[in-house]
């Protein structure tokens, strides 16, 4: 789609300004209903379109991805726009720099439409944890649109945006994507710069895009990837040899595992035909187990709330807090992050606090960190068999509004399939590959560390296949 | 768990909750545990714990000022709300 439209901008069968309020035309028609978007920037959007019109009218070059109007989560830092993450706590912030995702799309010429709705500060798996408003399924207005990226999932899936960034700590790409019935992708830790993504779970998160098809994710991610100063974690992978293969000489693996009870009967069935016209196209596909997969969960939910709890800890109210009514510091930072936070940021904080703490530490933090390595040599030792794996992305469908607010543990659930790859710093996409009545149907393909364009470009053979 | 260890890790957060809040947090945090306890069954003893995301080494770098890192403070302060020549002003500490 990235393609197409460049093509139509460079072709002057449309401008760059037509195309940005065009967009703009489709968020005020849909988006009252829908309400992905926290914030619209259409005045800079417009600036940037016009530039870009007049390089065009000039006969200049332009970039792939110049005057591609997108959106982006709100934890991504945009210079002079708010940055909420969904908190009331950053109600009143306003970025003072651009995040290394956003400097790198700039550069490129992309038109930044608006920042989306997400679970504050990421925590959740449906945008009922924001603090403003809840998203709505683009497919079924009564469903969620899944989490924690659900805003950007349902501007790409209901077209008031070509693509747009989220943020991935435990599945907060794949799922969304999936309820929504879009790509999403989510690349190996590491792979993409966090500058500017306000923190989360540090060792887990990473950023990647949403979009229609493969090939724009790709186009996205190669425009977003690198070595980055600002982030020591960050590398550059573009070195890494891009196995294109051809189908016949790829293994897949199905995890035995992520097939078994919980997993929505419909879901199950069409994943086994994809699979078989994948394999019908002369690919092996083979049976494998991964003993330790019901175990990523619970070792997630140690290793992430310790990470939110240390993270979270600088929102002290000393700098955008509107609180005033506090008797010394230590009461403002009482009150500041009683009312700040919602419900589930609370949730994490008070339990990564307990799980870090004297006495219990052993018990749960570093058991955690075992169980982390033991599920990423389990993936490392799997990947000697196999090239890819076949998965589910969830095991259900888009739940109901409010069907799984009051209950934590059943929505943390929802994560079930995605989480394992945060675990190991793997990467894995979603990929829509049926219906069932309006609602999408999605699997998942997960491949070894660093595997990204390989794993990017079979995804683009299976999305051909399928489809 | 009681409310004497909810009221002590709350301290420990620097957050304030009514005792309804209390109440639910202390329930969902059993059900969490309850639900995380499951990895005691899995034998680590010799398992090294994986400390982070990344297979890349530490390395130190060269000691010099990056103009990216320290040019941040005067947007930074633009966006407080409660600043006083150049300070961010804070209630009293005592």
């Amino acid at each position: 789609m990235i393609k197409e439209i460049h093509d139509k901008l460079i072709n002057k069968e449309i401008t760059a300004t037509e195309l940005i309020k065009g967009y703009f035309k489709t968020i005020d028609e849909k988006d009252n209903q829908i309400k992905a978007f926290l914030t619209l920037t259409k005045d800079q959007a417009l600036e940037q379109a016009e530039k870009i019109d007049k390089k065009i009218k000039q006969g200049k070059e332009i970039n792939d991805l110049e005057g591609i109007p997108y959106a982006t989560k709100d934890n991504m830092l945009v210079k002079g726009v708010k940055a909420t993450a969904g908190s009331k706590i950053l109600e009143n912030y306003t970025a003072s720099f651009d995040a290394t995702v956003i400097k790198k799309l700039k550069e490129q010429g992309a038109i930044l439409l608006g920042k989306t709705n997400m679970d504050e500060f990421a925590m959740g798996s449906s945008t009922e944890n924001s603090a403003f408003f809840t998203t709505k399924n683009p497919h079924d207005l009564e469903r969620v649109p899944g989490g924690s990226s659900g805003g950007s999932a349902a501007s790409v899936a209901s077209k008031m945006s070509v693509f747009a960034l989220g943020s991935d700590t435990g599945g907060s790409i794949r799922q969304p994507a999936g309820f929504c019935g879009v790509v999403g992708f989510k690349p190996s830790y590491g792979t993409v710069s966090r500058y500017g993504l306000i923190a989360m779970a540090s060792s887990l998160d990473i950023i990647g895009p949403f979009a229609q098809t493969v090939e724009d994710a790709e186009i996205i991610f190669k425009n977003i990837t690198g070595k980055d100063k600002m982030d020591s974690t960050s590398q550059d992978i573009s070195a890494v040899l891009d196995k294109t293969q051809n189908i016949q000489n790829v293994v897949f693996g199905l995890p035995k595992e992520y097939f078994q009870e919980g997993l929505d009967d419909k879901i199950k069935k069409t994943i086994e035909k994809m699979v078989e016209k994948i394999k019908s196209q002369g690919a092996t596909i083979k049976e494998v187990s991964l003993p330790s997969t019901s175990y990523a969960l619970p070792c997630y939910y140690i290793i992430m709330p310790a990470e939110v709890s240390s993270n979270l800890a600088r929102f002290d109210g000393i700098r955008y807090s509107s609180i005033n009514d506090y008797s010394d510091l230590h009461d403002m930072y009482f009150k500041t992050r009683g009312k700040g936070f919602g419900a589930e940021v609370r949730r994490r904080i008070v339990l990564g606090t307990y799980v870090l703490s004297s006495g219990y530490y052993d018990a749960y933090y570093k058991k955690a960190q075992q169980v982390r390595r033991l599920i990423a040599q389990e993936f490392n030792k799997v990947f000697e068999e196999v090239d890819f794996l076949i998965t589910p992305t969830s095991p259900t469908f888009p739940f109901k509004i409010g069907e799984k607010i009051n209950d934590p543990l059943s929505m943390y659930l929802s994560d079930i399939f995605t989480v394992g790859a945060n675990i190991a710093g793997i990467p894995a996409i979603n990929l829509p590959c049926g219906q069932a009545g309006n609602l999408p149907i999605n699997m998942q393909i997960i491949g070894p560390y660093l595997s990204d364009f390989s794993l990017l470009n079979i995804s683009k053979t299976i999305e051909n296949i399928i489809s | 768990m009681d409310f004497k260890e909810i009221d002590h890790l709350l301290e420990l957060s620097r957050i304030e909750l009514s005792s309804q809040e209390k109440e639910k947090i202390a329930l969902d945090l059993e059900k969490i545990l309850g639900y995380v306890r499951q990895l005691q069954e899995l034998g680590t003893n010799d398992v090294e714990p994986m400390t982070g995301g990344t297979l890349i080494e530490n390395i130190c770098r060269e000691d010099k000022i990056d103009e990216q890192k320290i040019n941040v403070s005067k947007e930074l302060k633009e966006s407080a709300s409660n600043l006083k020549d150049d300070y961010f002003k804070i209630p009293p500490i005592f």
